[in-house]
């Protein structure tokens, strides 16, 4: 008997001419031009590029921050397009996490509480929160950071928060926007290492933007963006 | 971990801003309450008006008299229960203003019946009204002064000059809040017997207060006593007791809206305070605002938080503010006792502290919505991008 192979699945994201067009008063600044892109789900990929080329800008339309001028953007199997800045909100809550390059803590809460956060958008019951709180930061190795503030962290420590804080409710999706821009090597190394993690252990879907040839490596595929062109 | 911890980490982020915010919410809210505790003073007689009292006066003026003669006529109408009169005496303990406190000439065998809420002794009450001359003191005049049943008190007449000597027989109190217990009121007969007024004062009262056995029917009884006097040389304007007493009022009106527009502009302040404040700490969260946003939080999630915020601000402000606000009144009446005689008790209300508080929150609140909207409506990739 011969076996019928199984469906592929859909693609994390599947972006279709998508352009992004920023008015400054009246003139019209082009950042994206008819950008066709396809990442798998599964799959780890990086973008790199000069300053300007629109790399931030391709995040914020994969992660729904942002809505294309034209063409179709579909993440997570929905056009983003179609969404309203509720459902949008909704939508984000429930498949992306990120990561910034300035981590993005919140000054005034503890690092469990910092990871909490995405955690308060579901229904999850106090106890619940807190078991995923202590999962997300046992893999991050920061158990004995719970009840630091990020001003007690160091940058790396902090960045790792952010990690946890983008997984605790896993996500599809982990987006990262020159996580490594701001620590040093042996920091960003351990960064690095846990995206390994996410990627290969976790099957997460990571999309990371960056300046450094060294983070790009550890990427299945390297996209390279120049005035706003995908190459 | 909920939303409101996550509002209160927020407020905690810089304390002395938060600490003197609310200070200066507190002193708004202390300011409002006693302006409005200044024009309840305007209102205190007109709120203690009873609905089923009316009063008479002189049509062309409340100062022009009404004759004594008018009795029996008013009392003889359908619907009066009770009729009694009083003269404005406005004498003085020596030659200044310095001591004053009100002073009415009364008909002591009828007064009580048309106010009852004056309580006095039976005993004092016989005595009063076996002494032509007798008089009875309201309790905090008579601890303003000391005076107590047997003491002789002699007022320097204004509108009836000369000498004029009062015996204390007793000390009314109030059976209810509002009733004024910082005058005096004496027999009438004391000074429409004496052979000091001059033939043409004589037999006059200032105004007639009238009881009727159903105030549904006040408007009728007041239209029948002003026609029974339409066509005499003292023809009468009989109203409600409230509008009697707001007419007092109105003579102070300029003052009155004074008052109240320093109370809106008060309220303006505070909004002010509060929203600079909320606006100067939505605008340096940027950043984390947008992290929010980012993650998935709601519009609407963010504009509560923040409303969150000022709405403890507002409560705190307005908690600090009514308990300090009867303070500063006691204070303040103080100052008036020991110038012009006792105030009210319990001058500061119930009602006026409530109003006050949640006018408080409710500005608080307003402030908030500014800051809130703009937390909002900025983009959120647009958001991220701000640095701290």
């Amino acid at each position: 008997m011969r076996e019928e192979p199984l469906p592929a699945p859909p693609p994390m994201v599947r972006l279709r001419g998508v352009s992004k067009t920023y008015r400054r008063g009246t003139v019209e600044v082009p950042v994206l031009a008819a950008v066709d892109l396809t990442i798998d789900a599964g799959a780890f990929e990086a973008f790199m590029g000069p300053s300007g080329s629109g790399k931030s800008t391709l995040l914020n339309l994969i992660s729904g921050l942002d809505q294309p001028t034209t063409g179709i953007a579909e993440v997570a199997g929905r056009d983003l397009a179609q969404m309203d800045d509720r459902e949008l909100s909704d939508w984000r809550a429930a498949h992306v996490g990120f990561v910034f390059q300035l981590y993005n803590l919140i000054p005034v809460l503890t690092a469990a509480e910092n990871v909490e956060l995405p955690l308060l958008l579901t229904p999850l019951t106090r106890g619940e929160r807190r078991r995923h709180v202590a999962a997300a930061l046992e893999l991050v190795g920061l158990t004995h950071r719970v009840g630091h503030r990020p001003p007690q962290l160091s940058g790396g420590e902090q960045q790792r928060v952010a990690i946890a804080r983008a997984i605790v409710s896993d996500p599809d999706l982990i987006i990262a926007d020159e996580p490594t821009g701001d620590l040093d090597r042996k920091a960003a190394e351990a960064v690095l290492d846990l995206f390994g993690v996410l990627h290969r252990d976790l099957k997460k879907t990571l999309v990371m933007v960056t300046h450094d040839p060294h983070a790009a490596e550890r990427a299945g595929r390297v996209h390279q963006l120049d005035k706003g062109v995908l190459q | 971990m909920n939303y409101l911890g996550l509002a209160g980490r927020d407020l905690l982020r810089n304390p002395l801003r938060l600490t003197l915010t609310i200070l200066a919410g507190a002193v708004g809210v202390t300011a409002f309450v006693f302006l409005s505790t200044v024009i309840d003073i305007f209102y205190y007689n007109a709120r203690a008006a009873q609905v089923d009292r009316l009063i008479v006066r002189n049509k062309v003026s409340f100062t022009q008299p009404l004759p004594l003669s008018y009795y029996a006529r008013i009392a003889a109408l359908p619907g009066v229960t009770a009729v009694t009169h009083q003269e404005w005496f406005g004498g003085t303990l020596g030659d200044t203003q310095k001591d004053f406190f009100p002073n009415f000439a009364i008909d002591p065998r009828t007064f009580l019946e048309v106010f009852p809420e004056f309580a006095v002794p039976p005993q004092q009450l016989t005595a009063f009204r076996g002494d032509p001359c007798g008089a009875l003191v309201g309790e905090q005049l008579a601890r303003r002064f000391g005076w107590k049943p047997g003491d002789r008190v002699t007022l320097k007449g204004q509108i009836y000059p000369g000498d004029w000597t009062f015996n204390v027989h007793g000390i009314y109190t109030g059976t209810r809040a509002g009733v004024d217990t910082t005058a005096m009121v004496f027999g009438y007969r004391c000074i429409n017997e004496s052979e000091a007024l001059t033939d043409a004062r004589k037999d006059q009262v200032g105004i007639y207060a009238v009881r009727v056995d159903d105030p549904a029917r006040s408007a009728q009884v007041a239209a029948a006593i002003d026609h029974m006097f339409d066509n005499s040389p003292y023809p009468t304007k009989t109203e409600s007791e409230k509008a009697f007493q707001l007419g007092f009022v109105a003579m102070s009106s300029a003052i009155v809206t004074a008052v109240k527009v320093v109370s809106s502009v008060i309220l303006l302040i505070i909004l002010l305070v509060i929203g600079n404040t909320l606006a100067m700490g939505v605008r340096e969260r940027t950043r984390d605002i947008a992290t929010l946003r980012a993650m998935g939080f709601r519009p609407r999630t963010v504009v509560a938080l923040v409303l969150a915020e000022s709405s403890v601000i507002g409560l705190c402000s307005a908690a600090l503010g009514v308990t300090a606000a009867p303070l500063l009144v006691g204070l303040f009446a103080k100052l008036i006792a020991s110038r012009f005689g006792p105030l009210p008790d319990h001058l500061t209300r119930g009602h006026t502290l409530l109003v006050s508080a949640l006018a408080a929150v409710a500005v608080s609140l307003l402030a908030g919505v500014g800051p809130a909207l703009r937390a909002v409506r900025l983009p959120v990739a647009e958001g991220l991008r701000k640095v701290a």
